[in-house]
């Protein structure tokens, strides 16, 4: 079997001491993230960013990625201990978790959590393993114009997807997609939009814009509404189950695992959506479903299982076809690129130790994890208890240095501060920047694709549409979109991605 | 009326951009300030992806514009006069500061972008609706500005003291504590273990 002497191969690569101390540091980076409220997922990559230039990509990618998954085991925490989800992901686990911890079961929940969270986990990297060289091989018959279609099939799934308005949605995409644009012009050299100034020749950075909007901003806006924290409902308790919780939880487990293994392949779904996807099923499906409300075990099983099933299969579409399906995937584009790698297709033939090592350290890393959040809960729920105040300066700090030596340019920490004023105005006009950060990766590769489609089909706009897989591609956006106009279907998504 | 005034102003934001964006491209009612070729659909030219991507987000702003007028209310948040008067003077000095500069030559290293965020963004500060805003920029700016002249370990404490303002329960004792730990620890992560190239300590020379 192919498979599993691919999955062998990439043991080999994810047990090497490098990879695991990576794996390892990167999930306790993350864990530590997810607890901390006003620090997410997409701030502390790109902070860590220019740190892994000096290392290997795969040992690099292996880190950031346990970062990602790292955060949604992190934010289940505080969500089930103090109402507090640290994740977007984690803000449904609070609705039942926060109850189970008040009926003295905050021990149980966590357990449920975690094991969970293994479980979907594991499976989920199977998915990868199992469905990436399949895509792949798809992936390869692709011209340039089926590619422009893919684009843009991803970047309008990412905008009907993301929160708040879709039309607002598609207009930040755009206008990441323009900012894409600024720096030296791939076929003719000439410099666009860079007013004489050198350091943009190579566009903006991608760095300072993630950092100034998803870390600075945050600060700010977290600064501007006082510490509101709830105390924390009495003791963990006993991490046992009882063997009803057990029993009642495995089926909530197997099928949070299904949503979210399918939800996460979605550009922009990922975790969030298929958590709350998962809650809304066990509510509707469940024996027990009299109980929600009053802290279901459902109710965590599920959503949490599919959180992190959606966290792994989210980097299918990177891997496989080099399309970020959501910020912290376009991130990870970013540090590919920052490493002389081509997310794409071929990066399953010409880099296997990365494909098949990031593979198997999702699996080592989500083993790690559960070791880390169990006996060790203790240690996070000290953590919560460092005040913001001495949060934000270290941050800060860390961005500004971070920044700093990507180039060794004050230029770029400049950079960053305008993003950070642009993230606040957004937030503040409420548009959303995950769909914005997005666009501004894909936007130079989708104008490559479509001068190359144009050229070759003689500056004729029809070859969308008449090679079929181009055709069906741009067909499924037109029809996301059209039905995302139907007025009953845009209430279910503002339902669902309340709060 | 319900005007959806953060979609207002949103939409409002976005034509603005995608207007600039088309006058420097060079295609906007005829005038432009770059003029980069369109080229052709079939060999497209550096502007012709600039292009369609700005109409498209004007238009796509337009649309958010007009929306906005009715499927409000969704009011912005109150400013005071002094949330105003802040702003307009910290625009306005920052403006001021830079083009003098700019004029007197003093751009080595971008230090006149640097001491006008920095002067613009201290400003802001008076109101105390915009102080975590103005002075978490401000010690951003101040990072950028004394770096390379006086080295991280000073710089680190500048900025540490500047953004420890922002917070009104920060004590003195807090701060001393907190930047001497950060100074400890970024030497530890930046300087022993990742070697940066940055200078430690002002030059002596």
């Amino acid at each position: 079997m192919d498979l599993i002497a691919n999955l062998a191969h990439g043991f080999g690569v994810a047990l090497s001491l490098d990879n695991l101390l990576f794996a390892l540091l990167g999930a306790l980076i993350g864990t530590a993230i997810g607890v901390l409220p006003g620090i997410g997922p997409v701030a502390t990559i790109s902070l860590l960013l220019p740190i892994t230039f000096g290392q290997p990509a795969t040992t690099a990618i292996i880190m950031l990625a346990g970062i990602y998954y790292g955060a949604q085991y992190g934010g289940s925490t505080t969500a089930i201990l103090l109402n507090l989800p640290g994740e977007v992901s984690s803000v449904v686990t609070a609705l039942e978790g926060y109850k189970m911890a008040r009926n003295g079961r905050a021990g149980a929940a966590l357990t449920i959590a975690a094991c969970g969270s293994f479980f979907a986990g594991s499976v989920a990297t199977l998915v990868v393993a199992a469905s990436g060289p399949m895509l792949t091989s798809v992936a390869l018959s692709f011209g340039p114009a089926d590619y422009f279609s893919l684009m843009l099939l991803g970047l309008i799934i990412s905008a009907v997807l993301a929160q708040g308005s879709i039309l607002k949605s598609i207009a930040m995409v755009v206008l990441g997609v323009a900012l894409g644009l600024v720096g030296t012009d791939v076929q003719t050299g000439q410099q666009r939009f860079t007013f004489g100034v050198p350091e943009l020749s190579d566009g903006l950075g991608f760095v300072s814009i993630a950092m100034g909007i998803f870390g600075l901003g945050e600060i700010i806006l977290n600064l501007e509404r006082p510490e509101a924290r709830s105390v924390m409902s009495g003791k963990v308790g006993s991490l046992m189950l009882t063997k009803e919780e057990f029993r009642r939880s495995i089926p909530s487990v197997l099928r949070g695992t299904l949503i979210g293994s399918a939800l996460g392949i979605l550009p922009g779904g990922g975790a969030s959506l298929s958590a709350f996807g998962s809650y809304m099923m066990e509510r509707k499906i469940s024996k027990y479903r009299h109980e929600f409300g009053n802290g279901a075990v459902e109710g965590v099983a599920g959503p949490e299982s599919a959180n992190n099933a959606a966290a792994q299969t989210s980097f299918i579409p990177l891997l496989t076809l080099g399309i970020p399906s959501n910020a912290v995937m376009a991130l990870m584009v970013g540090a590919l690129i920052i490493q002389g790698i081509q997310p794409g297709p071929r990066m399953v033939e010409a880099q296997p130790d990365l494909f098949w090592g990031l593979i198997c350290s999702m699996w080592v890393g989500n083993l790690m994890l559960l070791v880390i959040n169990l006996p060790m809960i203790g240690m996070w729920v000290k953590l919560l208890q460092v005040p913001y105040k001495y949060l934000y300066p270290a941050i800060l700090v860390f961005c500004a240095i971070g920044v700093y030596s990507l180039n060794n340019s004050v230029f770029d920490v400049y950079q960053t501060l305008f993003f950070g004023i642009a993230g606040y105005i957004f937030a503040k006009l409420r548009m959303e920047a995950a769909p914005l950060l997005i666009g501004f990766v894909l936007g130079p590769m989708m104008e490559e694709h479509l001068r190359r489609a144009m050229l070759l089909s003689r500056g004729d706009v029809v070859v969308f549409v008449e090679r079929p897989i181009s055709a069906t591609l741009l067909a499924i956006a037109a029809i996301t979109l059209g039905l995302m106009l139907l007025p009953a279907l845009r209430k279910g998504k503002d339902k669902a991605l309340a709060e | 009326m319900k005007i959806n005034a953060k979609d207002l102003w949103a939409g409002g934001l976005l034509m603005f951009l995608a207007i600039i964006g088309l006058f420097i491209n060079g295609g906007f009612l005829g005038i432009g300030l770059e003029q980069h070729a369109l080229g052709t659909a079939r060999r497209m030219g550096p502007g012709y992806m600039p292009m369609l991507v700005f109409w498209l987000q004007l238009g796509l702003g337009a649309i958010v514009f007009l929306l906005a007028l009715t499927n409000g209310p969704d009011p912005l948040e109150k400013w005071t006069k002094l949330d105003f008067v802040t702003l307009a003077i910290s625009v306005a000095t920052g403006i001021i500061i830079w083009q003098v500069m700019e004029r007197m030559g003093l751009t080595a290293n971008y230090i006149q972008v640097g001491i006008a965020c920095f002067v613009a963004t201290l400003i802001l500060a008076i109101s105390p609706s915009w102080r975590p805003l103005g002075l978490v920029l401000a010690s951003f700016a101040i990072f950028a500005l004394l770096l390379e002249p006086l080295g991280l370990m000073l710089t680190i404490a500048a900025l540490c003291v500047i953004a420890s303002l922002a917070d009104r329960d920060h004590r003195v004792t807090s701060v001393v504590g907190m930047t001497v730990f950060l100074c400890i620890l970024c030497w530890f992560v930046f300087i022993y273990e990742l070697d940066i190239r940055v200078p430690l300590w002002p030059n002596s020379y």
